[in-house]
């Protein structure tokens, strides 16, 4: 099957390591130029290093998604260098924690403003050139209780809602809007690699509450996630779909 | 020690009062020769142990706060031996062995107890708080007269209020036993601390085994990968002072041996927590938490009724631990000591007596303890947890007795991470030399 994005121009943010690096080398793989960024000057240069390929450009900048002036400054740059976008995956999170209200302001500015101000800046741009896919990045935390009464599992939840309403809003443009929701996802230097040692029976239950018995790997959402923004995915347009490999135990009508 | 590629940790360079150096060492030339295993194993080391080692030494008896008050004792066990702790009624502390020399009974169980005299149970010879006799019932039935003054004294004295005794009458005095470390405490000013919790535990194992478990941090990986999320097992400083030893292990960052860490990690931020610093506010790097909570902590601490006017910065995070030959583990910190006693069993090179006292400085009235939480003592089978850590060492033990019978092994391999068991039983070498038959030590 062709997933039709050869010569798509994509910008996904944070794709350092776990998933959003995998969906970037995806991408690559695919045959798009994807633009990425990171807060540090020397992980942008790393991974447009190490990613690049003859066939597919990685470029990118440093940027805090949390500055508004920069991170839409470092959109509209990309969308310059690439002439255009067609696939946008807002994918940096502040993570969990309930350790003050200052997770709050965190989860609401990263996850959820991050998303909202990086799709209100491209939609103009896939308004442009006829149409684009956005895919959101949201959390089996967000659809059934995980954990604590965290800000982030309530910032992920309020990520499905909006991304909801928005296909409805620019569904007209021929821009489709999905999101994903993983489950716990593990890779070297990942916050499960972490907690496998900090918090080992809490690892160890949440092992045992997959169907398989193991968390899920970064490229196995990455693939879900490529496919949902390609145009094989075209009939697809405001759904959320769970990729947790059976984690969560709600039904889905 | 061979160059390892990793970060050197920043340490305090001059001391901030004159109690605790933070000058190292140098390490004595201990050689890399094979640990015999039958130190661990043999009856006959175990007994070689009590004529060279127990019976020679200073030795932890209890908490001098315990025995505060004239008439106030307390009753421990070393080995064979039963020693009594008592505040007589000049004030005076003296240990005496468990012992009635009427007939040998024990006069009291192990614990503590307040008392106006010792009445044996037998035969009813009383004693003093000085130990002397205050009655023998029919004392016309001994025309010999007593066999003695009184209970056997044995020496007694006090540093850094714990209370140690001897059973060696010409033993050194104890501040000449301690002399190279005999300050290294006072900064951490023990009496403002409180005992929260006091235990025993049996262990399946030689008590050196025990020692050895909290004397070095090459095993933190393999047997507390979670610790490696919160102090640096490589980069640690160890210094050996003729029979004493320490080593400095930084807290508050993770081992060099984690190449990536995503966030902050769990035990860190509740070091973050506890200093009073709010984990998601904190913007810095992780390898800043460390000097970020010492300085929080010393800017703080005052306002907040602590006094670490004594400790250097690094004492505000790091394990400062101490082994007192023989069988003493301070692991001291600026708000607690974990202080860990290990007890050889009387008859059995398999077995031991793990102690554990936990003392919190509590400044807040309404947070310290209603009354002295009373010691309990656990068999194996109790399966009492002590937390994850010790759990995790606990766990380890009797696997690494048993391995020790086999016929496989032979003895300790130990490497540089593990020079302080090295100096360990270069002291015990030492002392079995000095009082031991000559050809003990042709293992």
């Amino acid at each position: 099957m062709d997933l039709g994005l050869r010569e798509k121009r994509a910008i996904i943010t944070g794709a350092t390591q776990g998933i959003g690096r995998k969906i970037l080398e995806a991408l690559i793989a695919e045959g798009c130029t994807v633009a990425t960024c990171s807060r540090s000057p020397e992980s942008v240069e790393a991974i447009i290093e190490q990613c690049s390929t003859r066939k597919a450009e990685v470029i990118g900048a440093a940027c805090d998604v949390k500055d508004q002036e920069e991170y839409e400054a470092w959109i509209e740059d990309m969308v310059k260098q690439m002439d255009g976008v067609d696939i946008f995956i807002p994918n940096v999170s502040a993570g969990g924690g309930m350790d003050s209200e200052k997770n709050w302001w965190k989860s609401f500015e990263v996850d959820m403003l991050g998303t909202v101000r990086g799709c209100e800046a491209v939609i103009p741009h896939m308004k442009e050139s006829g149409g684009g896919a956005i895919t959101l990045i949201s959390s089996s935390a967000a659809v059934e209780t995980f954990a604590v009464p965290q800000a982030y599992n309530a910032m992920k939840a309020a990520v499905i809602t909006y991304g909801k309403q928005l296909s409805q809003f620019v569904g007209v443009d021929n821009i489709r809007v999905n999101m994903v929701s993983p489950g716990p996802i593990e890779f070297p230097g990942g916050s499960w690699d972490m907690l496998k040692d900090t918090m080992p029976k809490w690892y160890a239950k949440i092992q045992r509450d997959h169907p398989t018995g193991r968390l899920g790997k970064p490229e196995e959402v990455a693939k879900a996630v490529v496919f949902l923004s390609s145009p094989a995915a075209s009939w697809i347009n405001g759904a959320n779909l769970m990729i947790d490999g059976g984690f969560t135990k709600r039904v889905q009508f | 020690m061979s160059e390892r590629s990793y970060k050197t940790v920043v340490r305090v360079k001059e001391p901030v009062s004159k109690g605790t150096p933070v000058e190292h060492v140098p390490l004595p030339e201990l050689g890399h020769k094979l640990i015999p295993k039958e130190r661990y194993t043999s009856e006959e080391f175990l007994e070689l142990e009590w004529q060279t080692i127990w019976t020679k030494v200073w030795l932890l008896g209890g908490l001098e706060r315990d025995v505060a008050e004239p008439g106030d004792y307390l009753c421990t066990e070393i080995g064979r031996e039963s020693v009594i702790i008592v505040r007589g009624q000049d004030n005076k502390l003296r240990a005496f062995y468990n012992v009635c020399p009427h007939r040998g009974n024990r006069l009291v169980e192990p614990g503590m107890d307040q008392v106006d005299s010792f009445v044996c149970s037998y035969h009813g010879w009383e004693y003093g708080t000085n130990g002397r006799f205050v009655s023998i019932p029919d004392r016309e039935l001994f025309p010999q007269g007593p066999p003695c003054a009184g209970l056997t004294e044995i020496p007694c004295d006090t540093w850094n209020n714990f209370v140690f005794f001897s059973l060696n009458p010409d033993v050194m005095s104890l501040a000449e036993y301690m002399a190279p470390i005999a300050g290294h405490f006072e900064p951490y000013h023990f009496d403002r601390m409180t005992v929260v919790r006091d235990l025993t535990v049996e262990w399946g194992c030689n008590w050196k085994t025990s020692v050895d478990a909290f004397n070095e941090t090459y095993h933190v990986a393999a047997t507390h990968p979670q610790l490696l999320w919160y102090l640096n097992d490589m980069d640690v400083q160890i210094d050996c002072y003729e029979r004493h030893s320490r080593y400095l292990v930084p807290f508050g960052m993770v081992s060099p041996k984690i190449e990536r860490v995503p966030e902050i990690p769990p035990p860190l931020k509740v070091m973050l927590s506890d200093a009073g610093l709010d984990p998601a506010s904190y913007e810095g790097p992780i390898d800043g938490i460390r000097k970020a909570v010492q300085q929080h902590l010393r800017e703080k601490a005052a306002e907040e009724g602590f006094d670490y006017s004594d400790l250097n910065d690094d004492q505000l995070t790091d394990d400062y631990n101490y082994l007192v030959f023989p069988n003493l583990t301070f692991n001291t910190h600026a708000d607690h000591l974990m202080l860990f006693r290990h007890r050889p069993h009387a008859t059995d090179p398999n077995q031991m007596y793990f102690d554990v006292w936990m003392l919190h400085y509590i400044v807040d009235e309404d947070e310290l303890p209603e009354e002295r939480p009373r010691h309990r003592h656990f068999t194996a089978a109790d399966r009492k947890s002590l937390g994850m850590v010790i759990d995790q060492d606990g766990g380890n033990l009797p696997k690494v007795q048993q391995g020790m019978n086999s016929a496989a092994f032979q003895g300790l391999w130990l490497g540089d991470l593990e020079v302080r068991l090295r100096h360990f039983h270069k002291t015990i070498e030492d002392y079995i030399q000095e009082y031991g038959p000559e050809d003990a030590l042709n293992e």
